[in-house]
């Protein structure tokens, strides 16, 4: 269970990093929390993890206060960073081993099973490894002592789209598991098939939480349609309208009955109605809160 | 914690091997000169009257002031010096780099993410620091105590003060640059500034002992507080300067633990 209560951080005066984020997340919950670079998302997780100090508001893991129970916090949370920065001149195992032996706990077990699961070869230095081969490193690291929480910080870059599902469905077990997990990324696809809810945070700020069928179900539409005269609206609904030659293509953010009174005006050949990405709701989502 | 301090510790094993070695070999170089300059010690006397007063003191001779036909006034000449100042660069780069290298590599995240405070941390650091320290010193204590014996007739006093005066110099630059790496974390910037300390502080020591009008100076320069001098010919260590020495240890430490609780981690 995470909560964040008002939690603000500024870096200097008027420079803010993360304002006033109020959340809730449920035990078992597993919780996207999305954004473009530089909106706040790792501000966010960094004050979670009490690498840096709210400036204003507070936060807890599991009832336990993030800045004054950081000890016991750090012990039941698995931290994957979005960069991985290990001892370079360690090799894989003496690293993990390293790490595991600070959570006084078993570990060598599920240490094992997520090395075979995510093909890492142990004896390598870590200075050695490519980028993605770090970020299992980084998976293992964060998941062998078996936490309560998982906080994750674009957890998924670098990783091929095998492991990808494998991570996913380690994810998936975890949930089962009864672990809450915080995921954050810019990713929308990949939020999409795993979480069960989702935030949006820009320029510091949490803008919208919504479970993600909520999302879905979102009456903007993706439109496509082939046209025989000019495609002529004046309609404020439709945004991202592209046309080539005959071939129009616009989101739709308002009410079906007007979509269809839009579209009966057109000459039309042929179209097709779908949902949108989650990349296409969420960027509508910012432009209304741009506006 | 004491997983934290046997891996730095293992870390860096090999730089302490090196330092002990190149401050221990130059310590026991110069001391086995000694024979050699025992028996030509009045041509270098008549040699070095010809120097100002000043200069003399400078270098810990002239009136009252050391005497090289002795085994300890030699080592305090011409040996000492080395231990206090390639020690001291030692001492300077260990605690400025132990602590803002885990920041410097982006590391201190993965270990601030392990259940460990950052008073814990700073403490395993100043740990690694000590052990390190005494090692180096007590390797350079042996090398003079069997060197001492095999000249002279053993003076417990002046050895037991030549083997502790370093590692109390070394304790002065080591917490004065840890300090300092709480708050400039660039590796290369806190080296430099390390040494420019150690170094620094040398040429003012220097200055200080040869300009009368600059003699107030000695206050602030470490390397004054374990002159040689009141080593061999007084048998003690100036009751003020270690005073002095413990405030500035215990504050430089306290301050660097101080801020290191509250600051932000860098991404």
């Amino acid at each position: 269970m995470i909560e964040l209560n008002g939690l603000t951080k500024y870096y200097r005066k008027n420079v803010p990093g993360m304002v006033d984020v109020s959340l809730s997340i449920e035990k078992g919950e597993i919780f996207g929390f999305i954004g473009p670079n530089g909106a706040g998302k790792s501000t966010t997780v960094r004050t979670l993890l009490n690498l840096i100090y709210p400036t204003s508001g507070s936060a807890t893991i599991n009832g336990k206060d993030i800045v004054n129970d950081a000890k016991w916090i750090r012990k039941h949370v698995g931290y994957i960073p979005s960069e991985v920065h290990f001892y370079a001149s360690m090799d894989v195992q003496s690293f993990l081993d390293f790490s595991g032996r600070f959570f006084d706990v078993e570990f060598k077990t599920r240490q094992q099973e997520l090395v075979e699961l995510f093909d890492l070869d142990v004896s390598r230095k870590i200075e050695a490894l490519s980028f993605g081969n770090k970020k299992k490193v980084a998976i293992v690291a964060a998941l062998q002592h078996q936490p309560d929480v998982l906080i994750l910080d674009e957890p998924t870059s670098g990783l091929d789209p095998l492991h990808q599902q494998a991570f996913f469905d380690v994810l998936l077990k975890e949930k089962k598991r009864g672990t809450t997990i915080f995921f954050s990324s810019h990713i929308l696809s990949e939020v999409e098939k795993i979480c069960d809810r989702v935030g949006v945070i820009k320029e510091g700020k949490l803008i919208q939480v919504s479970p993600i069928e909520t999302l879905r179900k979102s009456t903007v539409k993706r439109v496509r349609a082939t046209v025989q005269e000019p495609f002529e609206s004046r309609s404020k609904h439709i945004k991202d309208l592209s046309v080539d030659g005959a071939h129009v293509s616009f989101v739709y953010t308002g009410p079906v009955k007007q979509l269809l009174k839009v579209l009966e005006a057109q000459t039309l050949q042929d179209v097709t109605i779908e949902d949108p990405s989650l990349e296409e709701i969420f960027m509508h989502v910012y432009e209304r809160s741009a506006a | 914690m004491k997983n934290l301090m046997i891996n730095d510790f293992k870390r860096l094993f090999k730089s302490l091997i090196l330092w002990t070695v190149i401050v221990g070999g130059l310590a026991l170089l110069m001391l086995l000169l000694f024979p050699a300059f025992e028996d030509i010690y009045a041509d270098l006397e008549a040699l070095l009257e010809g120097y100002p007063q000043g200069f003399l003191e400078a270098f810990g001779l002239g009136e009252d002031g050391l005497i090289m036909e002795d085994i300890y006034g030699w080592f305090g000449v011409e040996g000492y010096l080395f231990v206090l100042l390639i020690g001291s660069v030692y001492a300077g780069l260990l605690g400025g780099s132990i602590l803002s290298k885990e920041e410097d590599d982006q590391t201190i995240e993965f270990l601030l993410t392990r259940p460990i405070t950052r008073s814990q941390i700073y403490g395993a650091k100043l740990g690694v620091i000590g052990i390190n320290l005494v090692l180096l010193n007590s390797v350079v204590a042996i090398v003079l105590g069997v060197t001492f014996a095999a000249f002279d007739t053993m003076n417990w006093t002046v050895w037991a003060l030549y083997s502790v005066a370093p590692l109390i110099l070394h304790l002065i630059f080591a917490s004065v640059s840890l300090l300092i790496s709480v708050f400039v974390t660039k590796s290369r910037t806190v080296t430099s500034i390390a040494l420019g300390l150690v170094v620094g502080l040398y040429v003012l020591d220097i200055i200080s002992a040869l300009t009368d009008s600059a003699e107030n100076l000695k206050y602030i320069t470490p390397y004054e507080y374990v002159n040689a001098i009141t080593i061999v010919n007084e048998g003690r260590l100036e009751p003020l300067y270690m005073a002095i020495s413990a405030g500035i240890i215990v504050t430089a430490l306290l301050a660097g633990w101080a801020f290191y609780r509250k600051k932000d981690i860098a991404a």
